[in-house]
């Protein structure tokens, strides 16, 4: 089974390198989408042995995982893999996600925050933002999910290929889960450690969030 | 009176830069019929101005026609607004399609001169 990991990058300098080395013990191939980074994450990227696919603008997380997507389903991959460039997840737990879907339980399994496993989540993400964004995607979306905004993810490719990520910002999160549950597609939620070292989305990209799935709903 | 001549005036000239852009071909044929009935009727408005007081308070409006005209252009330009947000969004939509279409092509085009590479080895 081919597996391909799908890293979007924008200047992440700091971190591609090491991320693509935890990452390629359990992976075929690594795309690293580089998002028109000012700094060198391409360069380190492909130095570091990862195809490299280059946005001339710099165009939103959403829009550069729906590059790697086409990319993987181009090549033939049968595992997809949707993987931080910030070294906040840990490669150790993709084979626990592939898992739900080479035993057939599931077409796409997802990182979860929120269950056994411990992630130490800055107090105000745990408490405030996160409850918002369940809210907002059951009220939007009617999905009843632990950890609605979690970046890390695996596909097999017939679930891959029913999904096309519209919404170019960090929308994407919510848009992916609306179009699984519309897709009734198979899904399994797997504790996944998070290490925090910045605090990540602020509180003022939910309303940013909101307003795009707004927007997106209207333009489709 | 005088501030309805003022007003006209206003539109006259108005018209006659959107006719001195048309033959400066720097708006198409669609755009500047949109403008000269938008323009057109603006004068009308105005010039009619009394008989549009009598149909608000006909309508069961407070205020005058005038403040009519005021509310009913807010209107126009919140929905126009609305109208560019979309297609400044639909825009957007099609930058990302082109940014994917050559960050793809660029891949690929790299795998047939390596795998070309290959071949002559």
């Amino acid at each position: 089974m081919k597996k391909i990991c799908i890293i979007p990058a924008y200047n992440e300098a700091e971190h591609i390198t090491e991320v693509i080395s935890r990452v390629r013990p359990f992976v075929d191939e690594i795309v690293v989408v580089d998002d028109c980074s000012s700094d060198d994450t391409a360069q380190l990227a492909q130095a570091a042995g990862a195809t490299v696919l280059k946005h001339p603008i710099n165009r939103g997380q959403g829009a550069a995982l729906q590059t790697g997507n086409d990319y993987a389903l181009l090549k033939n991959a049968d595992i997809i893999i949707h993987f931080d460039a910030d070294n906040q997840f840990c490669a150790e737990e993709i084979p626990d996600l592939i898992l739900p879907i080479t035993s057939g339980r599931a077409q796409v399994a997802l990182g979860s925050r929120f269950l056994t496993k411990k992630s130490k989540l800055p107090a105000s993400k745990k408490n405030i933002i996160m409850p918002l964004a369940r809210l907002v995607n059951r009220l939007f979306f009617n999905i009843k999910l632990s950890d609605p905004q979690s970046g890390f993810r695996v596909f097999s490719k017939e679930a891959a290929q029913k999904i096309e990520i519209k919404n170019d910002g960090m929308a994407h999160c919510s848009e992916i889960l609306h179009q699984l549950f519309k897709n009734k597609l198979k899904i399994e939620e797997v504790p996944i450690t998070v290490v925090y070292h910045e605090f990540g989305q602020k509180f003022s990209s939910g309303f940013k969030i909101i307003k795009d799935l707004l927007i997106r709903k209207i333009i489709k | 009176m005088l501030q309805q001549i003022f007003a006209l005036v206003i539109i006259a000239l108005f018209i006659w830069r959107l006719f001195e852009q048309k033959n400066k071909k720097k708006i198409n044929l669609n755009e500047f019929y949109f403008w000269l009935i938008f323009w057109c009727l603006g004068a009308l408005a105005i010039v009619f101005i009394r008989q549009i007081d009598r149909l608000v308070e006909f309508l069961g409006f407070s205020g005058s026609g005038i403040n009519f005209l005021l509310y009913l252009t807010v209107m126009i330009l919140f929905y126009l607004v609305f109208k560019l947000r979309l297609s400044l969004a639909k825009l957007d939509s099609n930058l990302t399609e082109i940014a994917r279409k050559i960050a793809l092509d660029k891949v690929n085009k790299l795998d047939d001169e390596n795998t070309k590479e290959n071949k002559d080895q």
